[in-house]
């Protein structure tokens, strides 16, 4: 009956990009997937022929593999850090500065940050090497080039980890923690037993976001090693990119990028899985 | 307790050292690198001033248009979209669907998007499928959640159109959540590399893909990646210190709910 009626209208604008730019694209990745496609020259269609050459494809295989490793070392040691760092400043004069430097990384932009760890640890003229000898074998060994790019990761996304544990940790209300130490329990007793158990929702959700940022990682990995030596970085979206807009093979990207929005769907639907028994359980 | 100390300042050692040697290279004077000695102390510009022809200064323009743009689009949208949804609009699932789902890794259905719209190595490639963010949508409808709604509703009574209202009433009581969003969206478009550089050609390069570049052809540059790095941080970190303690309890209001 009266005007606020019409404000879903206010929706249209922001309603029409998402549309255009990612549900549109999301949808007709499909159709894409059935093309021949160098990117500039018209698309020939193919059938099944792409999604049946990255079912037998060992580098689509093995980039899969080093994505779930890349998850594996740097999602426990984000969560850990985060947790550790944010319990270990709470209350103390220094908790605004170590916020402040943790988030710094997030600051220097991200050509800016490449250009940080380039300077420091390139193993031929960076100044670890100048100043103690060391030279770190990231450029030529596949394990370790797969911990730099973890390590880079983890410098870059920490302080945001810190940051919502620490919001957290100010969300448990005193008299809690209170109450626990007048029935005797001491402070480890009170991290371990009151503390940790209420941090669980938190941790769940920066558990989800590390995973999508693992499956992100192919920004760190264009930045750093460009999926080197012999692929041993490369991780699902990097091969993805790699494909399509190094050796122009479009369709196949196409192909590759329907598979990684299955891989995405899948974690996200365990991830759900998980959230929903976690409070099932939680409720008994 | 001393453990988890002890990490916290190791992790502080990690994350400060690239940075303060980053900042250190930049002024470094270039005869201390000629020599090959950089234990020598010096402070110059001259990196800066090396800088001049190397077309930083255009991706730096290029750069603040496009981030400046699609900014200012997703604050007047993403206000919209989140008074709608507060009073109904079914968009919320959407939002937070779009919320995992980077843009980055739809580059080729996008490619053939921007393709089929001529935008392909325009301006518009690097500002129109930016001009809504759904995570400023979420920030702005936190924000709304917040705000007393009789004010809306006494609004309603005096007769204001939604339009007047969402300018007049609800946008001055938001603005430091709006502020805040705006940062946040400016540093997240600042920071785009595969992007940029798959959809556009050098004449458009931003910051991020001119230092990637960089990186690449000028390695053994160090004063010069530095400085470069530096000037391309620059407009993030002043945005940041001035706005830290609006950005980071906009950012724990967010999470806190």
């Amino acid at each position: 009956m009266r005007s606020h009626r019409h404000a879903w209208l206010l929706a249209t604008p922001a309603a029409l990009v998402f549309v255009a730019f990612s549900l549109v694209p999301l949808v007709s990745v499909v159709r894409f997937a059935t093309w021949r496609w160098s990117g500039t020259a018209e698309p020939v269609p193919v059938g099944a022929a792409n999604l049946l050459r990255a079912l037998g494809d060992q580098a689509m295989w093995q980039s899969l593999g080093t994505t779930v490793l890349f998850a594996a070392l740097a999602l426990p040691a984000f969560l850990t850090l985060s947790l550790v760092v944010a319990l270990a400043i709470e209350g103390l004069r220094v908790e605004r500065f170590v916020k402040a430097l943790l988030f710094a990384p997030g600051l220097v932009t991200v050509g800016g940050s490449a250009i940080a760890w380039y300077l420091l640890y390139n193993p031929d003229f960076g100044l670890m090497v100048e100043l103690t000898g060391l030279r770190l074998p990231w450029t030529t060994q596949s394990g370790a080039a797969l911990v730099y790019v973890v390590l880079f990761t983890l410098w870059q996304q920490t302080g945001y980890g810190v940051l919502v544990v620490s919001a957290a940790l100010r969300g448990i209300p005193r008299e809690v923690k209170e109450a626990a130490r007048i029935d005797g329990a001491n402070e480890r007793e009170v991290r371990r037993l009151v503390v940790l158990p209420l941090l669980k929702p938190t941790l769940t959700f920066l558990t989800i976001v590390g995973t999508v940022l693992a499956l992100q990682s192919y920004t760190a990995v264009f930045l750093l090693t460009r999926g080197g030596p012999f692929g041993s970085t490369r991780v699902i979206g990097y091969y993805v990119y790699e494909t399509a807009f190094e050796r122009f093979q479009l369709g196949y990207g196409a192909a590759l990028t329907l598979f990684v929005l299955l891989v995405t769907l899948v974690v996200a639907l365990m991830q759900a899985r998980l959230l929903v028994g976690r409070t099932a359980r939680g409720a008994t | 307790m001393l453990a988890m100390r002890l990490v916290t300042a190791a992790v502080c050692v990690f994350v400060a050292l690239p940075l303060a040697w980053l900042v250190y290279a930049a002024f470094l004077p270039a005869e201390a690198l000629l020599r090959a000695n950089i234990a020598t102390f010096g402070f110059s510009l001259e990196n800066f001033a090396g800088l001049a022809g190397s077309g930083l200064w255009r991706a730096m323009g290029v750069s603040f248009v496009a981030s400046g743009l699609a900014v200012l689009g997703q604050v007047v949208f993403g206000l919209g979209a989140a008074y709608a949804i507060r009073n109904g609009a079914r968009l919320l699932g959407l939002v937070l669907v779009l919320l995992a789902l980077p843009t980055e890794l739809l580059l080729v259905p996008l490619y053939r998007q921007l393709q089929t719209l001529s935008l392909i190595d325009t301006l518009g490639a690097l500002v129109v499928p930016f001009l809504a963010s759904p995570l400023v949508v979420f920030l702005l409808l936190q924000a709304l959640r917040r705000l007393p709604w009789e004010l809306v509703e006494a609004a309603r009574l005096d007769g204001a159109g939604e339009v007047t209202i969402v300018a007049r009433v609800v946008a001055p009581i938001l603005r430091p959540e709006m502020l805040a969003a705006s940062v946040l969206a400016f540093a997240a478009h600042w920071n785009l590399v595969l992007y940029p550089r798959v959809m556009t050609s050098e004449a458009l390069w931003t910051v991020q893909v001119f230092l990637t570049e960089l990186l690449r052809t000028r390695p053994f540059e160090w004063g010069l990646l530095g400085a470069a790095a530096l000037v391309a941080s620059s407009p993030i970190l002043v945005l940041y210190i001035v706005f830290e303690k609006r950005i980071v309890a906009t950012f724990e209001a967010g999470f806190r709910s």
